[in-house]
């Protein structure tokens, strides 16, 4: 056979090949993609067939929830995640800490998504608490249940319970002793949680969750300032200011600060300070 | 005492699940004087390389025992000064040759100098002097051969049992082997070896037996057995008609 | 004694140059370096995803070599018969089993010393690198894990001889160490699992869990040589508990080995 027409050949062959498979993955992202109950094998089960290599077992489990909550960044509809995910999501990150329940990430992972996007406040307790319980050394996961108790059961009881029990760990910053104390007071719950979640920001090393805790907490630290600005209106006129930017003309506050979620604060009939944005990013 | 001393061994062996059971040897006594050629002859199938798997204790006979240099064939002493070359041999892959005969000496208990000293020989007497380091995967089939001789020798044994010896060996590789059988004979050594191709048997042995179907059908000097102008070949063709077999072991 | 040290060395000999050992090693190489990428996508414990893919493939490179180099150098003996080439010197047959076996544990051990050497260094560059994700790293346990992972592979080889010993085809040797190691690795997990049966959500008959309790103690509980988790999370195991899992370990061992020996003297080499 001669060397020319063969070379040839398999140029030809080799140009063919990449544009099939190119065509074939942009065909396969159109495919229609299963939906309703996604089945995650409980982790028991997973133990036993991952036979030496649970480790590795529980490690995939997790970036598969890791990788999965990435791919939906992408995505335009609303909801941006089903609720049939959420439970996907949820089992997925419980069979990895079944395997492996000393694995900080799925802890911190779940509790990050579930609370605030998934409103699963809830399953989020049950997988720190599985966390807390065996890696009783770390002071940070009795910090979160506390604070999801905190923010969004409204119980501040348990909260300070939660709270004391994580200061009382190794290496555990001297705040969380006297947020506990704080947290009885009802009514410094802007202050409180804005603490709250500064302490959570500081250890947070995960790029994508520390921007979305930094816009939290500039959010809070804009109605912490209006709240301020309506007491000291109440003090001043003894009634609730009908609009915020009474606050700006009465020389109370210079200006009014900005949602980063790009809605608008407002303060409601009984002097509660809201926003248009309800905590969720608006549409530009 | 006998180098070689076979008492009533009988063999059987299963063919398989329902098959029926085959007798491979039939109360066969064998006596190898020390110092002899002894040229063990049979069809293929007689049970040849059994009787000389059962001397090497590779194989458990049903009845009978055996001894070698008066020691019983079960023992791991029987061994010590019996050199043993199979049919078709086989070795490690990934070992040389030198390393192959270090094995054999150190097995059979022989120091690090002797070894060395016997190595050299042995390996410039079968021609392997340049393949020597080469792994023994490399060699082609008359090589392995010689190889297999060098290592039945390593230790210098006074009984030298070669089962098909010249078997696949090209014209020069058998005259090396014949060399070597005369040798091995003037240095007073016993030598049993089985064959079926009848001229080595001719050239080399005092004694010769005939095994047909499991049987020693005859055992007698090789000057009485031609005694009367017959070839080998009669002789053997005979034996075996007489054991009614023809072509069909 | 001086005749095991020959048989012993060629039989290592065999193995470290064989071609698929080569193979086991690159594949070692290949997976410790896609391990250390994916271990880099953990955020926070780095340091445990790093050991557990180190730790992971050690073993896994061991594994390998027990089934495609390790039980070959028994099975090759008998298909091939290069066995004959040690039969017929001077030696017993108990002599050939405990002599193979010991070059089988030469082979696993430098196996295991090459692979982990390999997996330190990887995890001493990913270390420098991510320092402050690898927070709960000991260096000691990870030997330790490597260690006792040996000690598994060890008996499991002993197995494998045992079943050499009496099976004819190499195939069927190959086949019984596979059943034994899945059957060892997971017995552990197993026995736990049907003593607490609210874990699992179908209901277990107590006739089962019966069995697997006995079975326990006759099948080797492999399990027990795998503390990669402890080593990832840096707990611990005591002292005693590995004192006890070795001498299990070398008890089950001399136990195979023995039996082997045994049914090999009366084995035929036809």
């Amino acid at each position: 056979m001669q060397r020319s027409p063969v070379v040839a050949f398999l140029i030809v062959l080799s140009l063919l090949h990449v544009i099939a498979l190119g065509r074939a993955t942009e065909e396969r992202r159109l495919l229609p993609k299963a939906d309703g109950s996604a089945y995650v094998i409980p982790g028991s089960l997973i133990k036993i067939t991952a036979l030496e290599f649970d480790g590795l077992a529980s490690d995939i489990m997790f970036l598969r929830a890791l990788l999965f909550m990435g791919s939906t960044y992408e995505r335009k509809e609303t909801p941006r995640v089903k609720s049939w995910e959420w439970k996907w999501f949820y089992d997925t990150l419980t069979a990895s800490t079944d395997i492996d329940p000393y694995f900080l990430d799925p802890y911190l992972l779940g509790n990050a998504y579930l609370t605030w996007g998934g409103g699963m406040v809830n399953e989020a307790n049950t997988l720190l608490e599985k966390g807390s319980r065996y890696r009783d050394w770390d002071w940070t996961l009795p910090l979160y249940i506390g604070f999801n108790h905190f923010y969004f059961l409204r119980q501040n009881e348990k909260a300070s319970m939660y709270l004391m029990h994580a200061s009382r760990r190794p290496g555990a910053s001297p705040i969380l002793a006297s947020l506990a104390a704080k947290l009885a007071y009802k009514e410094r719950k802007t202050e409180n949680a804005v603490i709250f979640m500064q302490e959570i920001l500081t250890r947070t090393e995960d790029e994508d969750l520390k921007k979305y805790f930094e816009m939290r907490l500039e959010y809070l630290n804009g109605v912490l300032l209006l709240e301020k600005g309506v007491s000291r209106y109440k003090a001043k006129f003894h009634k609730v200011p009908s609009n915020l930017n009474q606050l700006v003309k009465e020389r109370i506050l210079m200006a009014l600060p900005a949602d980063p979620y790009g809605g608008t604060y407002y303060v409601d009939s009984k002097g509660i300070v809201k926003s248009t944005s309800e905590l969720q990013l608006m549409p530009q | 005492m006998n180098a070689i001393e076979a008492i009533n061994i009988s063999k059987e062996f299963k063919r398989g699940i329902g098959y029926k059971k085959v007798r491979a040897l039939e109360d066969l006594n064998l006596e190898i004087h020390k110092g002899e050629v002894f040229g063990f002859l049979g069809p293929n199938g007689a049970g040849k390389s059994t009787t000389i798997k059962i001397l090497m204790d590779l194989i458990h006979p049903n009845g009978g025992s055996a001894s070698i240099l008066g020691k019983d064939i079960r023992s791991v002493e029987a061994r010590r000064s019996v050199g043993y070359l199979p049919e078709s041999p086989y070795f490690y892959d990934y070992l040389s040759a030198e390393e192959l005969l270090w094995f054999g000496g150190r097995a059979a208990g022989l120091t690090k100098r002797a070894i060395a000293e016997r190595s050299e020989m042995l390996i410039d007497k079968v021609s392997l002097r340049e393949a020597r380091t080469r792994h023994i995967r490399t060699f082609s089939k008359g090589m392995l051969q010689r190889a297999g001789l060098a290592l039945a020798l390593i230790h210098d044994p006074d009984v030298v049992i070669l089962d098909e010896p010249m078997s696949g060996l090209d014209p020069i590789g058998r005259k090396m082997v014949g060399d070597l059988l005369v040798e091995l004979k003037s240095q007073g050594k016993t030598v049993f070896f089985s064959s079926h191709i009848l001229t080595d048997v001719e050239r080399f042995c005092d004694r010769v037996g005939i095994l047909v179907a499991g049987r020693l059908r005859m055992v007698d000097s090789l000057n009485n057995l031609l005694s009367d102008g017959a070839a080998l070949e009669d002789v053997f063709l005979r034996e075996v008609k007489a054991a009614g077999g023809g072509i069909e072991v | 004694m001086s005749t095991l040290l020959p048989i012993a060395l060629i039989t290592y000999k065999e193995g470290i140059r064989n071609k698929a050992f080569f193979g086991v090693s690159l594949v070692a190489l290949l997976l410790l370096c896609a391990g250390a990428l994916i271990s880099i996508m953990v955020p926070q414990e780095m340091g445990k995803a790093a050991v557990d893919m180190a730790l992971s493939v050690i073993s896994f490179s061991g594994l390998l070599v027990v089934f495609f180099v390790g039980i070959n150098l028994m099975a090759k003996d008998l298909d091939r018969r290069t066995i004959y080439m040690v039969l017929s010197r001077p030696i017993s047959r108990s002599q050939y089993i405990i002599g193979k076996f010991i070059g089988m544990l030469f082979l696993i051990v430098m196996t295991m010393l090459f692979v982990s050497l390999l997996a330190i260094i990887l995890l001493f560059l990913l270390k420098m690198g991510y320092p402050d994700r690898f927070e709960r790293f000991s260096w000691s346990l990870v030997l330790l894990a490597a260690f006792l992972s040996t000690l598994g592979l060890v008996l499991l080889s002993s197995l494998s001889i045992l079943f050499a010993s009496f099976t004819s085809a190499s195939f069927v040797t190959s086949a019984l160490t596979v059943v034994v190691y899945i059957i060892g690795q997971s017995l552990g997990d197993m026995k736990t699992l049907v003593e607490t049966p609210q874990s699992f959500p179908v209901g277990i008959s107590p006739f089962i869990v019966k069995l697997v309790q006995t079975v326990y103690y006759i099948f080797p509980n492999l399990s027990l040589f795998d503390i990669k988790m402890q080593a990832a999370h840096n707990l611990s195991p005591s002292f005693s508990y590995i004192v006890w899992t070795a001498l299990y370990g070398l008890f089950y061992t001399c136990v195979a080995i023995t039996l082997a020996a045994l049914i090999f003297k009366k084995k035929e080499v036809p």
